[in-house]
């Protein structure tokens, strides 16, 4: 690891930082421009495959791929990044508080916590949608509370493992206070299993929405996302591979991304990292 | 320790508690109910009246609870709305279902995934390690009714080897439930596969930054040594963690694997119920998942001081 | 063991051809119970009526005709009906079929324990009542009720009440609570293996209403051919269709989307059959927006039918924007006449309207047989294209069929179950708002017309009435009728003498090689 003494940055920060950057670049063209309209319907042109006029084909409604994965990856990119937010900013503080105070709080918190944990996902999301309503904002609650209590749990875990540890004792005894002590030394070294857990949580928010689809519970499509092209793709997989191949390959490359990305982010902020470069 | 292990099962009460008073509420809050989904769009006010007083959806909410949670106590789930089967033996016989397969994939998967994430691990940032983390991602971001679905069809119909329908208990009949088993276990073992191995690199790379690693390098042990005494050792710990809660998510998300290969499980009971409004069964399960989820980690915690020499259990 | 006993003793009557064959058939569900029209749904009727049957049943056409009973009287007044049961038609467990047998049933179906689904039906709080039921002799059986009413039989032979099915008396237990389903249907009850299979067997006892060869409905010839019948319990469509390819499945309903598909194989036949099941687009006309006339009639002229119903049916539906069924008698010449795309007439109506792009909200639910889903998308792209901004909210079926029932709405993409009388069928979904909120159309004057429909039985009077309900309809634009249900079905190519019917898989006068 001492070997690198170039200034060039590391071969993970340089392909997910060129797959990421596509990604904005095509949801940002996506928002604004497609190739054609993404909700067009088209019957003469149903379930054509990829051709000249229609580069990654059209699907059952005869609407364009390419398109509909453009103005998808807008829509996909936001409610990810928006659940995993969510998710990460209140299983960190729920995670840093019981984890540091212990005793009763943490039990208390931690018995609400694996209450939650223990509920499916499926179920969360069906509830609540239904209470705040079917729309991109119910899928953001839906999701993100329901991957709420496992960060808290990895929170509380780095947590509880590092009260143990000499430095954290030297800051109390230096007369640091309690949030300060959190912040300064236990927070950053949550964020290793943190970005790891995020990365992964991003890829299941792309997926979960398909996958509430193929159950039965369609997340409502006024916009096309990633996730429900791909569960639409199915009954399709004989006759039209490609309907479900590209939405599965822009979630693919961009969760690709987003993981090397994360590795090198982590190597950045990681504090036993710092001035090693 | 075994003090420990019973607190944590005291404390595992409260929990089941919260889940049963949530689960309750959280179901009746969504809209539909019962009895006109079984009557459907030929419901008539009388006939609905009929039903809903059969089922005893008529009474109060405190009521309906009361009386659910006073069966609970007695160890009584109830019957289920639409089979009229009592619920407890439905749930235990459909939760064999889907915990063979879900042990056997999870099983499975750590033995391949956690080496594999070591060696990434250990050869950081090059050709291997980048091309372990793509194969992990594509395994991951494949959705698995789809994966199924490929397995499905190469297996199944292009080579013939597999059944494509159908169901057989292994207790029935040992070879032949083995073979309906193949490949709802290989479709989630592929899938867990993508999200262990991220997790066991990342724990590794944590740990082989530490001193004592470089001291143990600088002592003259061999890779082999450092790897497998030191790196090895403390980062199982935070994947074993994961493999927690890994197991305990996939029982109550094995649904859309049953579905794909006609496996008549746990997930795929709960989700029918969900749908059917089936108040009771889907208490029922909640309240069997939250539990075993609570068992579940409590075995998880037990053994993590053997893996962590830092935590010990209290 | 005695059953038993008795079964084979039974043998001899059936010298037809040889039972040889065992099918697997796929469904979707499994059943919910094997009481007739206690615990039910379609898929649980269709397994029950195989195996039990009614005085009357439905024809291929609707229509009730005598199936237990070799006849039935009407007085003049209407008000008495007399039955004479068929001669030699034995249960399963080879009693034979006797009045007593009935009066049992009727008994039965009446107490409030049974918990009939119909039960409300016929006991004067729907409007029917039976007064009484008597039994002259061995084979008669004398019904009077309170008022004449056109739909009596029609009631008795509807599927959703188990056709009124007569069983055996040991169908129960000691204790009063039902075993099994002892009936006088082609096939008795196999094995039932919760939500994995349920199984049933030829009865060689069977006494066929006709022995033709020619199926009708519920009537008509009745032979059980096949051994014995799997019904593999199978979610995903996907996996039937591999089932099918693989021969694993030997018969199944299929999706619309997979018809062309499965066409192109050789050991796969497929065949579709229109059903009675309407698919329409529910208006409420108590929304604000929605109560507009103009609106609602400049939505109408905004849809072009034969692409909708191409588009969501996969090209295997046909546009039918009438009530009625398009395989009813009462379907004619009026009946086919009915909405009209004319886009120019949507854009003037729209302006008329004064509509200022307020967003219209169309509820759609992703049922994997169900169009309701795809219609909305063309529907809703329809609309968009004629200026006109909806949208499309996607529920699971039970939130749907909840807004459906309190009337909490703009519109849905809905389906309406299988009604064959053309009163019914206008019943289903006219009537008081206030009263019932799932109500669609309550415009005063056609209400007493259907009402009137229901107690007329001259045939040229009902279709004089349908006729100018149906253009009232198509005037008031309460709802937009699409067009009637598709069964799709594909079996292999081993299997004869197969035709698909109303959902249901009928599985007498069916062979195998």
């Amino acid at each position: 690891m001492s070997s690198r003494t170039l200034k060039l940055p590391p071969l993970n920060a340089l392909i997910g930082g060129a797959l990421i950057g596509t990604l904005l670049v095509v949801a940002g063209i996506g928002a604004v421009w497609t190739p054609y309209d993404p909700l067009r319907l088209s019957f003469r042109y149903k379930l054509a495959p990829p051709s000249e006029m229609f580069w990654l084909g059209t699907d059952e409604f005869g609407r364009d791929v390419l398109s509909r994965l453009m103005a998808g990856a807008a829509t996909s990119v936001w409610i990810s990044v928006l659940t995993v937010a969510l998710a990460v900013v209140l299983g960190t503080l729920i995670g840093l508080f019981s984890g540091y105070m212990r005793g009763w709080t943490d039990r208390v918190i931690m018995a609400f916590n694996d209450a939650l944990l223990a509920f499916p996902g499926i179920l969360l999301a069906l509830g609540l949608l239904a209470v705040v309503g079917a729309n991109k904002y119910g899928i953001i609650l839906a999701l993100g509370l329901a991957y709420t209590p496992s960060v808290a749990r990895i929170v509380r875990g780095t947590a509880l493992s590092l009260r143990e540890r000499e430095f954290i004792a030297a800051s109390r005894v230096m007369g640091n206070s309690e949030g300060y002590t959190m912040a300064r030394h236990i927070l950053p070294n949550c964020i290793a299993p943190l970005t790891v857990l995020a990365t992964s949580m991003f890829g299941y928010v792309l997926l979960a929405e398909s996958a509430l689809s193929f159950l039965g519970l369609g997340v409502p499509p006024p916009a096309p996302t990633w996730g429900n092209m791909l569960a639409a793709s199915r009954p399709y997989i004989g006759q039209a591979m490609w309907l479900g191949i590209f939405p599965g390959l822009c979630i693919s490359l961009t969760l690709l991304g987003i993981n090397l990305l994360g590795d090198a982010v982590r190597d950045k902020l990681d504090p036993r990292m710092r001035g090693a470069r | 320790m075994l003090r420990f292990a019973l607190t944590r099962i005291v404390m595992a009460i409260p929990t089941l508690l919260i889940v049963a008073v949530s689960v309750f509420v959280l179901i009746r809050l969504i809209p539909g109910d019962p009895a006109s989904l079984m009557l459907g769009d030929l419901a008539t006010p009388a006939s609905l009246a009929d039903l809903r007083a059969r089922l005893g959806l008529d009474q109060s909410l405190p009521v309906q609870f009361a009386i659910w949670f006073g069966n609970l106590l007695k160890g009584d789930l109830g019957i289920s709305i639409s089979s009229q089967q009592p619920i407890l033996p439905l749930i235990v016989s459909r939760f064999w279902v889907s915990a063979q397969i879900v042990l056997v994939a999870v099983l499975l998967a750590s033995l391949v995934a956690v080496p594999a994430g070591l060696i990434a691990a250990w050869k950081q940032d090059s050709a291997l390690d980048i091309g372990l983390v793509a194969l992990a991602t594509l395994l991951l971001s494949i959705p698995t009714f789809w994966l199924g679905l490929l397995l499905l069809l190469f297996f199944g119909l292009k080579l013939g080897w597999l059944p494509v329908v159908g169901y057989v208990a292994i207790g029935d009949d040992p070879w032949r439930g083995l073979v309906y088993l193949v490949m709802p276990i290989m479709t989630l073992f592929l899938h867990e596969i993508g999200v262990l191995l991220r997790m066991a690199r990342a724990s590794t790379l944590e740990v082989l930054r530490l001193d004592y690693i470089t001291h143990a390098r600088a002592k003259g042990l061999s890779e082999m040594a450092v790897l497998w005494r030191h790196a090895f050792k403390n980062a199982f710990g935070p994947t074993w963690t994961l493999i927690g809660l890994v197991l305990g998510n996939l029982l109550g998300g094995i649904a859309v694997v049953e579905t794909v290969f006609t496996i008549p499980g746990l997930g795929r009971l709960l989700v029918d119920s969900i749908f059917a409004r089936d108040y009771p069964v889907i208490q029922g399960c909640m309240l069997f998942i939250a539990f075993t989820y609570v068992l579940v980690n409590l075995v998880i915690d037990l053994c993590y001081p053997l893996f962590d020499p830092r935590v010990t259990a209290q | 063991m005695n059953r038993l006993l008795a079964g084979a003793c039974l043998l001899p009557l059936l010298a037809g051809p040889a039972l040889a064959q065992s099918l697997t058939v796929a469904v979707q569900a499994d059943v919910r119970s094997i009481n007739p029209g206690v615990n039910r749904d379609d898929g649980t009727d269709d397994f029950v009526l195989q195996m039990v049957e009614g005085l009357v049943g439905y024809d291929e056409g609707g229509t009730p005709q005598p199936l237990l009973a070799e006849k039935v009287d009407v007085s003049a007044d209407g008000k008495t009906y007399t039955f004479t049961l068929r001669q030699g038609v034995k249960f399963h467990n080879g009693a034979e079929l006797t009045s007593a047998d009935v009066l049992w049933n009727w008994t039965r179906y009446m107490d409030p324990k049974t918990d009939w689904r119909c039960t409300s039906e016929f006991d004067g709080r729907a409007g029917l009542k039976v007064e009484s039921v008597e039994a002259p002799d061995a084979r008669t059986v004398v019904m009077k009720i309170d008022k004449p009413n056109a739909l009596f039989l029609d009631t008795m032979a509807r599927t959703d009440c188990a056709m009124t099915a007569i069983i055996h008396k040991d169908s129960l237990k000691a204790d009063g609570s039902f075993d099994k389903p002892i009936g006088t249907g082609p096939f008795k009850l196999g094995e039932w293996k919760r939500g994995e299979y349920f199984t049933m067997s030829a009865f060689e006892g069977y006494a066929s209403p006709k022995t033709d060869g020619k199926i009708d409905g519920y009537v008509g010839s009745k032979r059980p051919l096949v051994k014995d019948v799997k019904f593999l319990v199978v979610k995903d469509p996907a996996t039937i269709t591999a089932g099918l390819t693989s021969g694993a499945i030997d018969l199944s309903e299929i999706l619309a989307s997979d018809v062309q598909e499965l066409r192109k194989q050789p050991k796969l036949e497929v065949v579709t059959a229109s059903t009675a099941v309407r698919q329409v687009l529910l208006i409420q006309t108590r929304d604000a927006v929605m109560g507009n006339l103009k609106l609602r009639q400049a939505i109408a002229a905004a849809l072009d039918m034969g692409e909708v119903v191409a588009a969501a049916s996969d090209n295997i539906g046909e546009t039918n924007t009438s009530p009625i069924y398009s395989r009813s008698a009462y379907f004619g010449p009026v009946e086919k006449q009915g909405l009209k795309y004319d886009p120019a007439r949507a854009k003037k109506l729209l302006a008329e309207a004064g509509y200022k792009g307020e967003k219209i909200s169309i509820l759609a639910n992703k049922r994997p047989r169900v169009p309701s889903f795809p219609a909305a998308v063309v529907v809703q792209a329809m609309l968009q294209a004629a200026g006109i901004n909806a949208e499309i909210e996607v529920l699971d079926w039970a939130t749907q069929l909840d807004r459906y029932n309190k009337g909490n709405y703009q519109m849905q993409s809905f389906s309406f179950s299988a009604r064959f009388d053309p009163a019914i069928a206008f019943e289903q979904f006219a009537g008081n708002k206030d009263k019932q909120p799932r109500k669609v159309w309550d415009n005063p004057e056609a209400l007493a017309k259907i009402d009137r429909l229901m107690t007329l039985s001259d045939r040229a009077e009902r279709q004089k009435l349908v006729d100018e309900l149906h253009k009232q309809v198509i005037e008031d634009v309460p709802l937009i009728f699409m067009f009637n249900g598709v069964d799709a079905i594909a079996h292999s190519k081993r299997i004869k003498g197969f035709q698909p019917w109303q959902s249901k898989l009928r599985m007498w006068e069916v062979t195998a090689n």
